[in-house]
């Protein structure tokens, strides 16, 4: 009888441990970016088959990326903590991109090039003092491209993809840059 | 003995349910904001001039960015109508917003959180059609959370109203949106 009453409790409080710890990764906290939600679903999955248009109108499959790192990040002109990634993204292209890693950046802005490309061509972001243009591919987005990624909930989300075309990593809400330059340095 | 170990397991039972993941944590931009329309007069009569107030309620947690937004790239909040024939539209009158500073952003940003209204003149012309009318307003909005943004939404509001052909009938409504006429 002691022994039932012994394995209902463990089994209980190793369900009490893992529902915590699940609702602990899933959550958003009020402040603070270093506590955005990293959302593992996805993790180890194949990245989707989808293909993009860049801003030329010419198709950009993610496949093509194969044999590279890749940061997929969703992105908007109208999204303030996008703005804030922007210089970070450029500053991993600037490091990492002659090692075999890209970031892609996703435009989700309903009204697509016409908003798209004169803020790619006007804006310069500050990048270790010094004024710059966003320095790596930009495709536009949809809600079909979104769902591909298993959907969004909202703006930035980030998918590192490994060189084998494996999805490593997701977050939603800002990246953490050390944390992510580090995950990016493992896979290079 | 028996009855402890049920005892102990119904405890634990319960700390489980409690623990257990809820529901997603981000909502969507439709489920951040709330939003009700009220009209000043009941019935609203012919000829004359009323309000009708949009009242947003935002999730706590969230703000979308007010009328006068902080940066040209910011979607702020906006109300339109295509007012029915027999009515004319004066100009909404936005809240100021709050300055606010949000762990992604360097600068204070103008928003809205928990519950704002938004106020809109409108007049009942001689030939307003008589009777139950609609008014179909478009609220558009864009919420960020401190972390994260949601895509740009555009709720349908219905302000309804009831026209009547002379004063004599018309009183105000809901005077705790509209003081003034208390």
């Amino acid at each position: 009888m002691k022994k039932t009453v012994l394995i209902v409790i463990a089994v209980l409080a190793v369900i009490v441990v893992a529902a915590h710890y699940a609702d602990k990764a899933t959550r958003l906290s009020p402040k603070g970016a270093s506590t955005r939600a990293d959302n593992p679903n996805g993790a180890g999955k194949p990245a989707p088959d989808v293909t993009l248009k860049d801003l030329d109108g010419k198709d950009v499959n993610l496949g093509q990326y194969k044999g590279k790192v890749v940061l997929v990040n969703f992105w908007a002109t109208w999204c303030d903590p996008c703005r804030v990634e922007i210089p970070w993204l450029i500053e991993m292209q600037q490091k990492y991109g002659a090692k075999g890693f890209t970031v892609l950046g996703v435009a989700m802005d309903d009204e697509g090039k016409s908003v798209v490309a004169p803020f790619i061509q006007k804006e310069r972001f500050d990048v270790n003092g010094s004024k710059s243009p966003m320095n790596y591919p930009i495709v536009l987005g949809n809600d079909a491209i979104a769902d591909k990624f298993g959907g969004l909930l909202g703006y930035p989300t980030s998918v590192l993809i490994s060189r084998d075309g494996k999805q490593i990593k997701r977050i939603t809400g800002l990246i953490s840059y050390e944390e992510i330059s580090k995950t990016i340095e493992s896979q290079l | 003995m028996r009855l402890a170990a049920a005892v102990v397991a119904g405890g634990l039972l319960l700390i489980v349910v409690a623990a257990m993941p809820s529901r997603p944590q981000i909502p969507s931009g439709r489920e951040v904001v709330s939003a009700a329309a009220y009209v000043s007069s009941d019935p609203v009569a012919r000829g004359s001039s009323f309000q009708v107030a949009v009242v947003m309620k935002i999730r706590n947690g969230f703000h979308v960015n007010a009328r006068e937004k902080s940066a040209d790239y910011l979607i702020a909040a906006d109300l339109r109508a295509e007012v029915p024939a027999g009515f004319k539209a004066g100009d909404v009158s936005y809240p100021k917003g709050e300055l606010r500073i949000f762990s992604f952003s360097k600068k204070p940003l103008n928003v809205y959180e928990d519950q704002v209204i938004l106020r809109w003149e409108l007049s009942a012309l001689a030939n307003a059609p008589l009777g139950a009318q609609h008014i179909p307003l478009k609220l558009r909005y864009q919420a960020c959370s401190h972390e994260v943004c949601l895509p740009p939404v555009t709720q349908d509001v219905d302000a309804t109203l009831n026209v009547t052909a002379t004063a004599n009938a018309s009183r105000p409504a809901h005077p705790e949106l509209f003081p003034a006429q208390r």
